[in-house]
């Protein structure tokens, strides 16, 4: 992990318009992303996550949703302001993406081979035949025995942890600088799981790849990521290196949910804690901290603005009024 | 501790699938999704049964409740089989053995209230005289299961998509505790539920236990989560259980090397931890059950496998108190 | 314990509405204008058809040879019969110069009509009629002909549909649910049913037990009945096939719940949506096949009028007197157009997807 930021986000805003109201499922999300860097962003249903991941790449399907603001500048070029021509050279190329289902991601009438030559002569302007051989190598990067037979079949004959891992093979096949993977491997199985995140691991340090991983597990957080940043309704709570943050977290959410999620190496003879309540309804929120009406340490200011951001060393941010210095 | 009898007697279940096969092919292929499985749970104990996709825990919790009938084995509910019974008895035998499901999008009626859905096993046996209750003393009790489960009793009139996740699962909870069984099947409760409602649904689960002195089934594939709720567990693997033991041994003393595996592979939320631990990485897919193999199902991709493993199948034997494993490793073949 | 439900507050104080299934369908319907507009014009005809006899409509079966085939108007069936009987006599005039002599009786008994006409503009009330949708050959009114034709169509179509829902809705649960070799007996049957020829049977059937002088609605309920519960049982059978194995089943199923209830508390009425588009589109192809049959004759018969049997009258006519056709046919053509619409609509609006919000 170097210093280059190739990626700065800047109080990105995505919101949707229902029958109920405007759901502002991304309302001012920050952050910046190092060359070789993983960052993984942990949030609950409602957080936000998958949606910030899709705006990033300016994929949001425009009704109902549209952005209302930020920049997303890769390479100092605005993503959102570029004209389709030039994402579409972006996409799958610089910056390439994987989902949690692979089964939809990959096109079940197609062959293996066909959709990853696509991809590479697209982007890389190679033959078709220097392309298969690069897919064939990439395949093999990924794990997958004996790939040259392998890649003229179609992914209903594989098996769903090796279709992940052929979408891992196609995404990194143009050597992009950043790959998005939203919940690689939440409908898998865990001993799967695991050979995953390790060839994810493997394979973006020997390209150096940056990643944004987005999870809802923070055993998965723990084990793959570098940076963290913890999403609640719309906006990021707290951000810094996993590490430290796991050690010493500071925003009231961040502790109840490394609190109330039980491990598997300490003895949980106690009662397991939980966060009361539950994960808000996002439709027009009025102005106060989203977590105040779950939060032990609620203060009275906290019913009636969000509160700022408050930066630490390290990179570290919360955004909480029990750290803020404007507390009124 | 006392000794407690034993609730649920499981032995030698068996539940296979005949694949249909087309009009001309000769062959019937099967699915051996549970190939033998025996357990016992004692009253007020909570039995974890862990695995991954394919291993046959969801049928064996099915098989138990005699949804599928199971091709063989005896299935014993307070001395009873329920495999012999007649419809009759089989339905007064319900009563003491309820199931919550997995999905709480899928497993309430959308068209019928919160209200409605907790009442209705009342109500199945009402109409079937099995119990005699007034409307108002089920109105009554359906309040009273929704205050204890945590759900406002105003909410009893709203359907199922006002709620949100965890709430409906609540409301699966209260309908499974309508009837006041004795055995709780539990198949995957929270395993589509956020992090923060889990552990919320996990501590209702452990709370409800001590109350009204449940016994649970509990089915999960998070490890965290069996060993959090669960007094034994048993971990499947292809339909065979491998491993059985109490929860804090198979944690701290895994035998067999899948257990092994799976314990290694599963996250731990502390980088510190992860960045220190070697990982047994399995090669190889979870395979589908589709083949009766002659050997210990495992020996693929076993990394400790020996000869004999390929043409033996090993036995759940006792090799502590209470820590049965399947594995040529602690037994010699028969 | 009070069982008041109250208006509830979430932590944001935010009102929660409580919102059933169907209000939610009938909103996104109300959205849906075409839909909406056709609804109401459905109403309209159906509250007309019903309280057509105590509606201040002429009789549709007093025939008034004075004012026979009068063109639709609102000025008074007088006048009009005058009109005619002047260009009657003004064509007859034409022709008795020209050299028809034997028109000539013709002409003289038009004049006669006409001085009777005349002097009886004023005397006698009946010329004060208006007859909005013109006049058939016996002096009928149109209107009241259309609406009575219109009520039966309507009562064919709705109880024909009725009918032909019931049974292929109970034999569609019955197969999906049971499923095994009952249901491809019954999937086999229904098959064979839609290879026959349809129209033919349900004519040969007309001819064989229709009876001179008694009603044929009866006859022709059953025949149509017979081949329209195919469609509704194959879609009814899917659905349930569809829903059999969801888990909200299998809770019931693990409490005891028997095949009665598990297919009408909890297959069905998640089906509903389904029956219910189902329904209404369904309708208006019930009312087209009796038009047709009526219209070739073999439907109902008078003094009954139903729709086909008017435009079939209407079509002889077609040349001289339009409006005898054009009558039934448009108000048939606006209703089965707003069924369709409708139908659509409550496609749209009854939609399982959009039911699930997270």
């Amino acid at each position: 992990m170097t210093d280059e930021v190739i990626l700065q986000v800047k109080d990105l805003k995505t919101y949707f318009t229902v029958d109920e109201g405007v759901v502002k499922a991304v309302d001012g999300v920050s952050f910046d992303l190092r060359k070789g860097e993983t960052l993984g962003i942990v949030g609950e249903s409602g957080s936000g996550k998958s949606v910030t991941n899709l705006s990033v790449i300016n994929m949001i399907p425009s009704p109902p949703g549209r952005i209302a603001g930020g920049q997303v500048l890769f390479h100092d070029k605005d993503l959102l302001k570029i004209p389709l021509s030039e994402i579409h050279h972006i996409r799958g190329n610089k910056i390439s993406m994987i989902f949690q289902d692979p089964m939809t991601s990959l096109n079940p009438f197609l062959r293996i081979s066909t959709q990853m030559i696509e991809t590479i002569v697209l982007h890389q302007g190679l033959d078709k035949k220097a392309a298969k051989e690069k897919a064939i190598e990439m395949l093999k990067l990924a794990g997958i025995p004996a790939p040259e037979k392998r890649i003229d079949q179609y992914p209903h004959q594989f098996s769903g942890g090796m279709r992940q891992r052929v979408m891992i093979a196609m995404s990194l096949s143009c050597n992009p600088e950043i790959l998005i993977a939203d919940e690689p491997t939440s409908a898998l199985d865990v001993t799967i799981q695991a050979q995953i995140l390790e060839i994810m691991k493997e394979l973006t340090k020997r390209l150096g790849t940056a990643v944004i991983l987005i999870t809802h597990s923070l055993g998965v957080v723990a084990g793959t990521c570098d940076t963290l940043c913890v999403m609640y309704a719309g906006r990021i709570v707290e951000r810094g290196p996993t590490d430290v943050i796991f050690s010493e977290p500071k925003h009231p959410y961040t502790i109840g949910l490394i609190r109330s999620v039980p491990r598997l190496d300490k003895e949980n003879t106690e009662r397991l804690y939980s966060i009361q309540g539950q994960p808000p309804n996002v439709i027009d929120l009025p102005d106060c901290c989203p977590f105040y009406p779950r939060c032990e340490k609620a203060m009275d200011i906290c019913r009636k603005k969000y509160p700022t951001a408050t930066k630490f060393e390290n990179g570290r941010s919360v955004s909480c009024w029990l750290y803020s210095e404007e507390k009124k | 501790m006392s000794e407690h009898e034993v609730l649920l007697d499981v032995r030698g279940l068996k539940m296979h699938f005949a694949t249909k096969s087309s009009l001309f092919s000769k062959n019937k292929g099967y699915i051996y999704a549970v190939d033998g499985v025996d357990f016992q749970i004692k009253k007020g104990e909570t039995l974890g049964l862990v695995g991954e996709s394919g291993c046959g825990k969801s049928t064996t919790v099915r098989a138990i409740a005699q949804l599928y009938k199971p091709t063989a084995g005896e299935v014993l509910l307070n001395g009873k089989d329920l495999t012999k019974m007649p419809a009759q008895e089989l339905l007064a035998a319900r009563k003491n053995m309820q199931m919550v499901f997995q999905d709480p999008y899928a497993s309430l009626n959308p068209r019928m209230t919160a209200g409605e859905i907790i009442a209705e096993p009342m109500r199945i046996f009402q109409n079937r005289g099995l119990l005699s209750m007034s409307t108002a003393e089920r109105d009554d009790k359906v309040e009273h299961l929704m205050e204890r489960v945590g759900l406002s009793r105003f909410f009893k009139n709203r359907y199922p998509h006002e709620f949100s996740g965890g709430q409906r699962q609540r409301i699966g909870i209260a309908r499974a505790l309508a009837l006041r069984p004795e055995l709780m099947l539990c198949d995957e409760p929270v395993s589509a539920l956020d992090v923060s409602i889990q552990s919320q649904i996990l501590n209702l689960f452990k709370d409800l236990q001590q109350e009204f002195g449940l016994t649970y089934l509990f089915i999960a594939h998070d490890l965290a989560v069996i060993q959090y709720i669960s007094d034994r567990v048993a971990v499947m693997y292809l339909g065979l259980i491998v491993e059985i033991s109490g929860s804090k041994d198979l944690y701290k003393k895994p035998l067999h090397p899948y257990t092994q595996a799976l314990l290694s592979a599963a996250p731990i939320p502390d980088p510190a931890v992860e960045a220190k631990r070697q990982r047994i990485i399995l090669t190889g897919d979870v395979p589908s059950p589709d083949k009766q193999r002659p050997g210990c199902y495992f020996y693929d991709r076993c990394w400790k496998h020996m000869d004999v493993c390929k043409t033996h199948r090993p036995r759940l034997q006792e090799t502590d108190a209470g820590h049965k494993v399947a594995c040529f490793l602690y037994h010699k073949p028969e | 314990m009070s069982r008041k439900i109250s208006k509830t507050v979430n932590e944001f104080n935010q009102q929660l509405k409580p919102i059933s299934l169907w209000a939610d369908a009938w909103k996104r319907l109300r959205r849906n204008r075409m839909a909406l507009i056709s609804l109401w014009i459905v109403v309209f005809y159906a509250i007309i058809a019903l309280a057509a006899p105590i509606l201040p409509f002429f009789d549709y079966r007093i025939q008034n040879l004075d004012h026979t085939n009068l063109p639709p108007s609102f000025r008074p069936a007088g006048q009009l019969a005058i009109e005619k009987l002047k260009s009657q006599i003004t064509i007859l005039k034409e022709r008795v110069d020209s050299g028809m002599d034997t028109l000539k009786p013709d002409l003289e008994r038009a004049e006669q009509e006409l001085t009777v006409a005349k002097d009886e503009l004023i005397s006698n009330p009946e010329n004060k009629k208006v007859y909005i949708f013109g006049t058939d050959n016996l002096g009928r009114d149109m209107l009241a002909k259309t609406i009575y034709g219109a009520r039966i169509s309507m009562l064919v179509g709705f109880i024909g549909t009725l009918t032909a829902v019931l049974v292929g809705v109970i034999l569609g649960a019955i197969s999906g649910y049971v499923g095994g070799w009952l249901d491809n007996l019954l999937m086999r049957f229904v098959d064979i049913m839609y290879g026959l020829p349809y129209m033919l049977i349900v004519i040969i059937l007309m001819a064989m037990f229709r009876k001179e002088g008694q009603s044929s609605i009866v006859i022709l309920f059953v025949g149509i009945a017979l081949v329209s519960w195919l469609t509704i049982a194959r879609v009814v059978r899917g659905q349930i096939i569809s829903l059999k194995n969801s888990e909200f089943v299998e809770a019931a199923r693990s409490m005891g719940a028997g095949p009665g209830r598990i297919i009408f508390r909890h297959l069905l009425p998640n089906a509903l949506g389904v029956i219910i588009v189902f329904t209404s589109l369904s309708l208006p192809s019930f009312i087209m096949n009796e038009s047709f049959l009526s219209f070739l004759g073999m439907g109902v018969s008078a003094p009954l009028s139903s729709w086909g049997s008017l435009v079939s009258e209407g079509a002889n006519t077609m040349e001289l007197y339009p409006w005898q056709l054009l009558a039934p046919a448009i108000e048939m053509t606006i209703f089965l157009f707003c069924m369709n619409f409708l139908g659509d609509g409550l496609r749209d609006a009854l939609d399982p997807q959009s039911k699930n919000r997270t």
